[in-house]
């Protein structure tokens, strides 16, 4: 006796469906990524970023320490321009014509902070009279502690 | 195949791997970024300034003039110092750290650079000091 053809197995049939309904406009998701990027660029846009030049080609010093915690600090960023050996002042993204333009600025902000500190971001190739010039507009406003920035290893030097 | 079961329908449930594979590649992009990222270090000096200067009463000491010259000599006591394109400066740091074991660190070290001399060749002997354990080191 011949086994009974077999009834219809009951097989789960992955079924295509014949067209798939679009999904819906989620609207929650896409703020949550506006906020993301808005905190990003929030935090991104610290004092500290807004006042270094990126620039400044800075001297390579191997022994340097590594930045401290100040209180309060005010950076000179010192650029130099090597088609017209032309050098320039920037502090808080104002440009200053001379270093004697800078004596109003800084001792305002040493009165409001008598402890500031100055960090001078000068390029590798700017001539000593310049920063020369700097440091006496700095003693005179009345800043003692004074710090030049410097880098470990080029940036696109083989580490 | 994937991360999910396949439901009934046809809908393709939650997809681990590919969310791995992105994590992975976005690992693999800070990695390199950072790499060649350069962290901006310190070195420090003291101005005479009316604030900060310590109290009158100072003791004298012998300060260690090093004058640098604009071809990048370094010159003490009309003694030339290592070569002008050395930047590691051996000659000075071991001259300055034989003085310190001598004499202790209290002498200021006051440099003279050349005005024409790059900023480059300064922070040059500034380190070569820092690293040589000199504490107060000065411009004149």
């Amino acid at each position: 006796m011949s086994a009974a053809p077999q009834s219809r197995k009951s097989k789960k049939k992955v079924r295509k469906p014949d067209h798939e309904p679009d999904p819906e406009f989620q609207i929650a998701p896409m703020i949550d990524i506006l906020l993301v990027l808005l905190v990003f660029f929030m935090s991104i846009s610290s004092t500290e970023v807004l006042q270094t030049n990126k620039e400044v080609n800075l001297p390579i010093a191997k022994e340097a320490k590594e930045a401290k915690d100040n209180p309060g600090q005010v950076i000179i960023n010192v650029t130099y321009a090597t088609m017209n050996d032309a050098t320039a002042i920037e502090v808080d993204q104002r440009g200053f014509g001379s270093p004697s333009d800078m004596v109003p600025l800084l001792q305002d902000k040493v009165g409001k902070n008598p402890l500031l500190r100055v960090l001078i971001r000068a390029d590798r190739e700017v001539r000593f009279d310049f920063i020369r010039q700097v440091l006496q507009v700095v003693a005179e406003s009345g800043v003692g502690n004074v710090t030049f920035s410097v880098v470990d290893k080029d940036a696109n030097a083989p580490s | 195949m994937g991360g999910g079961a396949v439901s009934e329908d046809g809908d393709p449930g939650f997809q681990i791997a590919p969310m791995v594979d992105v994590v992975f590649v976005l690992l693999l992009f800070f990695m390199a970024s950072a790499g060649s990222q350069v962290i901006e270090k310190e070195l420090n000096i003291s101005l005479p300034s009316g604030r900060s200067a310590s109290a009158a009463g100072a003791v004298p000491t012998t300060p260690i003039l090093i004058d640098i010259l604009p071809d990048g000599k370094i010159q003490m006591n009309n003694r030339i110092y290592d070569s002008p394109t050395s930047r590691e400066l051996p000659e000075l740091r071991a001259w300055l750290k034989e003085t310190i074991a001598k004499f202790g660190d209290k002498d200021p070290v006051i440099l003279r650079p050349d005005p024409k001399t790059k900023h480059e060749r300064v922070m040059d002997v500034l380190n070569a000091a820092s690293a040589s354990g000199v504490t107060k080191l000065t411009f004149s």
